[in-house]
């Protein structure tokens, strides 16, 4: 062929192909090292340094976020007993405020029931005692009307015990039991 | 039929009606071309001639790539912000992607450490070589073409990677790096036996010896043949897809039918495998170099 003929044997085979070519592996190499040089040198380090600040930002806001909420899940927690508190306090007064209400008012109750008892009690002696006494008077005056009328019947003065006893024989015959409002009887 | 179905039925549709009309316009006749040799894409002609460091379309390449991974690395580490942009965004996430997964997940943190920018390296080196490959660039000099008078090199989708000479010598470093290690941490002796499993003697730890032997140096091989035909096979197969199949066939209308499939197989590589060789590279490296200071 030819219009081949101007290319080196080696070219139209195509076993270049898999022939290492050494210049090209040292220039591999060479090229390579450089590259290797210069990112592990200068440029690896400052993106991980850059990395690593972002990394150690995130880190610490997340820290900082967690904080908060630990505080804030405090905070709630205190409001929540002290809510709790005021509220078992109030509970507490309302309690107290009824027991000594119902105290209050059952002694009111005793104190007035006592009272009134109280005051039949006097009113009864009161009443007692005035009977009583208005039934010495009648008495008396019976006695003295009586030695008066005596007196005056008999035309003779009897002294003025035989009198007494004259009289309080006839009255004890008499009963001045509907005039005591209980037990009159006994005079 | 669903919405979805619909849509690629008819997509399936244009696309067999605009091949039948091809075949109308351009006719089947073929006359086979003998003096593309789609390979030649990938040869390298000394540009510069320095002896063994004359300087070729492939250097070029490494060269650019190592421009770039310095370059934009270099530039986004100064302004590192506390509240990152975008671009910082996407660059920490690929950091992270290199220091907890690559390093960290294939090794304890304090070699880590010390491998990182080793590793790191290697996957963003290995990743711009591959992703500038997929940028058609002034490169070919083999065709050219003009304009305004100057000569300039036909646009070719190249990379550094689909030469077998840097993927060879990267896995060579990786290679030696890891039998280092396992020297330093068992001793030569040590490191020899820490080859046999344990718990097995006499001849079959001969013989398992020599296969864990043999095995360590195809890692050197694996990892090589990996990102190379990876990356070779997707290149080859993009200049088959867009052109290069009806070039050599001398079919015009097979080239527009397979032009979509060239597109769709060069997303993917751009999209996937660039970046999913580097990291296989790189995650290989660290796996080998922590497995060898840990005995297995």
């Amino acid at each position: 062929m030819p219009a081949a003929s101007h290319l080196p044997v080696a070219a139209s085979s195509g076993s270049f192909l898999i022939t290492p070519n050494v210049g090209l592996m040292i220039w591999t190499l060479l090229l390579f090292a450089i590259s290797m040089y210069i990112l592990g040198r200068w440029v690896f380090p400052r993106i991980s340094e850059a990395l690593d600040r972002r990394q150690h930002a995130i880190e610490e806001s997340i820290d900082h976020a967690e904080e908060m909420r630990r505080d804030a899940d405090a905070l709630v927690e205190e409001y929540r007993a002290r809510l709790r508190e005021s509220r078992d306090q109030a509970q507490e007064i309302i309690e107290r405020a009824r027991k000594s209400a119902d105290a209050h008012e059952r002694e009111a109750t005793e104190h007035a029931q006592q009272r009134r008892e109280q005051l039949m009690e006097q009113t009864r002696r009161d009443i007692e005692a005035e009977t009583r006494r208005a039934i010495q008077e009648i008495r008396r005056e019976v006695a003295d009307l009586t030695v008066l009328a005596t007196e005056k019947v008999t035309r003779k003065v009897l002294d003025e015990a035989d009198q007494r006893r004259l009289v309080e024989d006839a009255l004890r015959d008499l009963d001045f039991s509907a005039l005591a409002p209980g037990d009159g009887d006994r005079n | 039929m669903s919405k979805t179905k619909k849509i690629v039925l008819g997509v399936f549709a244009f696309y067999a009606l605009v091949f039948v009309g091809l075949i109308v316009i351009y006719g089947i006749t073929q006359h086979k071309n003998n003096e593309f040799q789609i390979q030649n894409e990938f040869k390298l002609v000394n540009w510069v001639s320095l002896g063994v460091f004359s300087i070729n379309r492939a250097v070029v390449y490494l060269i650019l790539a190592t421009i770039l991974t310095i370059g934009t690395m270099f530039w986004i580490s100064r302004r590192m912000q506390a509240r990152p942009n975008k671009v910082q965004t996407a660059v920490e996430v690929i950091y992270s992607l290199m220091r907890d997964n690559i390093s960290r997940g294939n090794m304890p943190d304090s070699m880590a450490a010390k491998w990182f920018p080793f590793l790191g390296t290697l996957f963003l080196f290995i990743w711009y070589c591959n992703l500038i490959g997929y940028l058609p660039l002034p490169t070919n000099s083999e065709e050219k073409f003009t304009l305004f008078g100057a000569h300039i090199p036909a646009f070719a989708l190249y990379a550094a990677t689909a030469n077998i000479s840097v993927p060879l010598v990267l896995a060579l470093v990786v290679f030696i790096a890891f039998n280092w290690v396992g020297v330093r941490a068992q001793g030569p002796l040590g490191y020899l036996k820490s080859l046999v499993p344990s718990g097995v003697g006499g001849v079959g730890a001969f013989v398992l010896g020599i296969l864990e032997g043999v095995s360590t140096l195809m890692r050197l091989l694996s990892l090589t043949i990996r990102l190379w035909a990876n990356i070779f096979s997707g290149h080859i197969i993009i200049l088959f897809m867009t052109g290069g199949l009806a070039v050599i066939l001398g079919l015009q209308a097979l080239g527009w039918f397979a032009l979509p499939a060239g597109i769709i197989i060069y997303l993917f590589e751009l999209g996937l495998v660039a970046t999913l060789q580097a990291f296989i590279f790189a995650t290989l490296a660290a796996i080998y170099i922590g497995g060898a200071a840990s005995h297995h």
